[in-house]
């Protein structure tokens, strides 16, 4: 993976030199809330409802166990004990206090770690691909331009108070795994036949995002050699600097700009003013590429034998087959070199702690299972789980045994429990409502493993607010906490989709109480196990028949629950 | 707008100086209309849209003439639909600004940018408005190279702001990304 040189390492310690200046100044008085909060926020630290949040950033999801280690610590020392894998390849810390913050960036910067940029209205970390460099559809490998990216932006002084926030996400395999039509700029890499006989090119989606208006990206460049990546890209938010909308917070995002001016006219007005600045010296070198991609090289595989499943299962003993063979079904994924697989380890156990969570002596242990397993790396998931990435095929039931001590072998990747959820009303002080109970809730109710299996693929997303970090528009069920009259309320999507065939799902209708939801969800999945063909998923069910069953399914017990609720509030004496 | 009384300086490849403002920014609104620059005491900065629509007056374009107007652009000013004016303000205008109505509207950065990478202006620009310590680095390096702080803000502390980074990532107008010693071409 990459390693800092003395120019990255000199930046994030002058950074963190600035940012305890700054704090310094808050303390004192001299620097006022308002004005400070741009500069927190860009050093990764939100206010939230009981104390600081910090996040930090794994700049497209790849990180070593001694990062990981200190990140455990950083939990032990200034947390209570856990973080959290959020959504965009970010960790966050929860108890956080202000005057902790620099020594705890200081110490990130040791391990070539930092908050830039995590938060606020700048580029935010650029994500991609958990499986970069290893998936077995990968066409390029996006990590040295995700990398080149990375350092472009750090710091950009031209793009640092944007309307609002901007997402990057870089994918280079035929499976999107990245969210790319959901971001504010998706760069999807390709080798190019058509330009220098192979060349890597980029296409530009933008005005993909959620929240209030979720919008996919439009396709407004195709084939634009990566070299040009940083005057295109400079144009392309000149113009969303200078035009997007300033007015209102809701209508702030590009998505907003794009879709009023139109794709078409968009793109028009990047092109205007890259061909102004597309010979510059912003743009990439050959000499950059390889100072980059030369991190990104295979680590040192063995000549193994490739493994069928079969033959990787002869290695459990009889009492742990059924088990350990659905984790390989489920958790573990194939790989570019024989011999080798990735492992997901899920942060999702049922019912005990928020999806993503990792304790502190989770997350040491993990780090070992990194060293011995998988060459001291990790990657961290959209869905908030970690991969090793390259594990040998013989020894993984080892790895399954030991995972399972730490309670991240539950073998639910991509099943109904497998649920993206952010934090929520429990800590988020956006939140209009809880997300954390709903998972749990959701996750007691469908515990039966033989069940999940059964139901197959099926996401289900929970985001506490429209701000949609839980990506609650692209779960094939999506549950989003709303506020009505001070009361939590859960409006239900149903249809959403991510990957290539990414699409939003549709609000079904009135929303529900917190305690009707894990019935409404019942009737759903019942509503698909009734009607589904021979290996249909779920979503291929919804598509084939639209949503009116599952909507109708899903409000059968309303009128029942409502009165339920009612007799319940009359009897408190709080019913209107 | 209240106006600190000095002005910091800090030149391309120049260093960080202060000096009192000898530019009075004017809001193009008053009744009076131009502010009365007979006695020497003063020059002026007057709104860009302004200046398109009475520059050809005869007592505006002398005193421009004489070096006693410059113009500021508002945040949401589009320069590049005035290319051709700005440019043939170079040889009228001693220094232009651009305006902050919030310290963390950065529509003025661009335009900064656009003024150095597209317009050819080599002058001054001056950052004005609701200009704070902590925005003065990112001004200084997309193309401003004087700064109208907001008055309450310490210009000791100001001036220390310039020098907190010595390597940097992206090319800006001050100086290009840093490079590694040891690669030889990297141009």
């Amino acid at each position: 993976m990459y390693k800092y040189d003395h120019i990255d390492q000199t930046l994030v310690d002058q950074r963190v030199a600035q940012f305890r200046g700054q704090v310094a100044r808050r303390l004192n008085g001299t620097l006022a809330e308002e004005e400070f909060r741009p500069l927190r926020l860009q050093n990764g630290l939100y206010h939230q409802r009981h104390a600081y949040m910090l996040r930090v950033a794994i700049p497209y999801g790849l990180f070593s166990s001694n990062q990981l280690r200190t990140l455990a610590n950083i939990s032990e020392k200034y947390d209570r004990g856990y973080g959290h894998f959020t959504t965009r390849q970010n960790i966050q810390f929860n108890w956080i206090t202000l005057e902790d913050t620099p020594d705890i960036l200081a110490e990130l910067a040791k391990v070539e770690m930092h908050a830039i940029q995590t938060s606020g209205n700048c580029i935010r970390n650029i994500t991609s691909d958990a499986f970069a460099g290893v998936a077995g559809d990968e066409y390029v490998d996006p990590r040295p331009i995700c990398e080149l990216l990375r350092q472009w932006s750090t710091l950009h002084p031209e793009f640092a108070h944007l309307p609002r926030k901007f997402k990057f996400a870089v994918n280079g395999a035929k499976e999107d795994r990245t969210v790319l039509l959901c971001h504010d700029v998706g760069i999807e890499l390709k080798k190019n036949s058509s330009v220098n006989d192979g060349e890597l090119t980029a296409d530009i989606y933008a005005g993909g995002g959620m929240g209030r208006t979720p919008i996919l990206g439009s396709l407004i460049k195709q084939g634009l050699p990566w070299q040009l990546l940083p005057s295109y890209l400079t144009a392309l938010l000149r113009v969303y600097n200078r035009f997007g909308r300033r007015d209102n917070i809701y209508k702030a995002r590009i998505k907003i700009l794009v879709k009023a001016l139109g794709p078409e006219e968009f793109a028009h007005q990047v092109e205007g003013e890259w061909l102004h600045i597309q010979n510059g010296d912003d743009n990439f070198t050959k000499a950059e590429w390889d100072r980059v991609a030369k991190h990104f090289t295979k680590p040192a595989y063995q000549t193994l034998p490739a493994l069928s499943n079969e033959q990787v299962i002869t290695k459990a003993n009889e009492a742990d087959k059924i088990a350990f063979t659905r984790w390989l079904e489920r958790n573990v994924k194939p790989h570019q070199v024989p011999g080798y697989a990735s492992v997901i380890l899920s942060l999702k156990p049922h019912g005990t702690v928020a999806p993503g969570d990792a304790t502190t002596a989770q997350m040491n242990a993990i780090a070992n299972l990194a060293d011995h397993y998988s060459f001291g790396e990790l990657r961290v998931t959209h869905e908030q789980n970690l991969v090793l990435a390259d594990v040998e095929q013989a020894k993984l039931f080892e790895l399954w045994q030991a995972a399972k001590e730490q309670h991240v072998a539950l073998p639910n990747v991509g099943l109904l429990t497998d649920i993206i959820a952010c934090p929520g009303g429990d800590f988020c002080s956006l939140a209009n409502a809880k997300s954390l109970p709903i998972a749990k809730a959701i996750q007691e109710r469908f515990d039966d493993l033989d069940y999940l299996f059964d139901l197959g693929d099926i996401s289900l997303n929970i985001s506490g607010c429209i701000n949609s970090c839980g990506h609650h528009h692209v779960g094939n069920i999506g549950v989003l906490g709303v506020d009505k009259d001070g009361e939590e309320w859960y409006q239900i999507t149903l249809g959403g989709e991510q990957g290539n065939d990414a699409s939003i799902g549709k609000v079904i209708g009135p929303s529900f109480y917190a305690d009707e939801i894990p019935d409404v969800i019942t009737n759903v999945i019942n509503t698909y196990v009734g009607q589904r063909a021979d290996d249909e998923s779920f979503i291929q069910t919804y598509r084939r028949l639209g949503v009116t069953p599952f909507k109708e399914a899903a409000y059968k017990n309303k009128s029942e629950n409502a009165k339920t609720k009612d007799k319940f509030e009359k009897s408190l004496g709080i019913a209107s | 707008m209240s106006a600190q009384q000095q002005i910091l300086h800090f030149p391309q490849g120049g260093n960080i100086s202060l000096t009192p403002n000898e530019w009075q920014i004017w809001n193009g609104l008053d009744e009076g209309g131009l502010p009365d620059l007979g006695h020497g005491s003063c020059n002026v900065l007057v709104p860009f849209s302004w200046w398109i629509v009475h520059h050809q007056n005869p007592d505006v374009l002398a005193k421009a003439k004489n070096g006693q107007i410059g113009v500021w652009f508002a945040s949401d000013e589009d320069i590049l639909k005035h290319a051709e004016l700005i440019k043939e303000g170079k040889q009228y205008w001693p220094l232009v600004a651009a305006h902050f109505p919030i310290f963390r509207d950065g529509r003025s950065f661009s335009t900064a940018a656009i003024l150095r990478d597209r317009l050819g202006w080599n002058k001054e620009i001056r950052m004005i408005g609701d200009v704070l310590i902590d925005q003065l680095l990112q001004g200084a390096r997309v193309g401003f190279d004087s700064f109208e702080l907001r008055q309450d803000q310490d210009l000791d502390v100001a001036q220390k702001q310039f020098d907190l980074f010595t390597v940097t990532t992206q090319n800006s107008w001050r100086t290009k990304r840093s490079l590694l010693k040891d690669s030889t071409v990297c141009g």
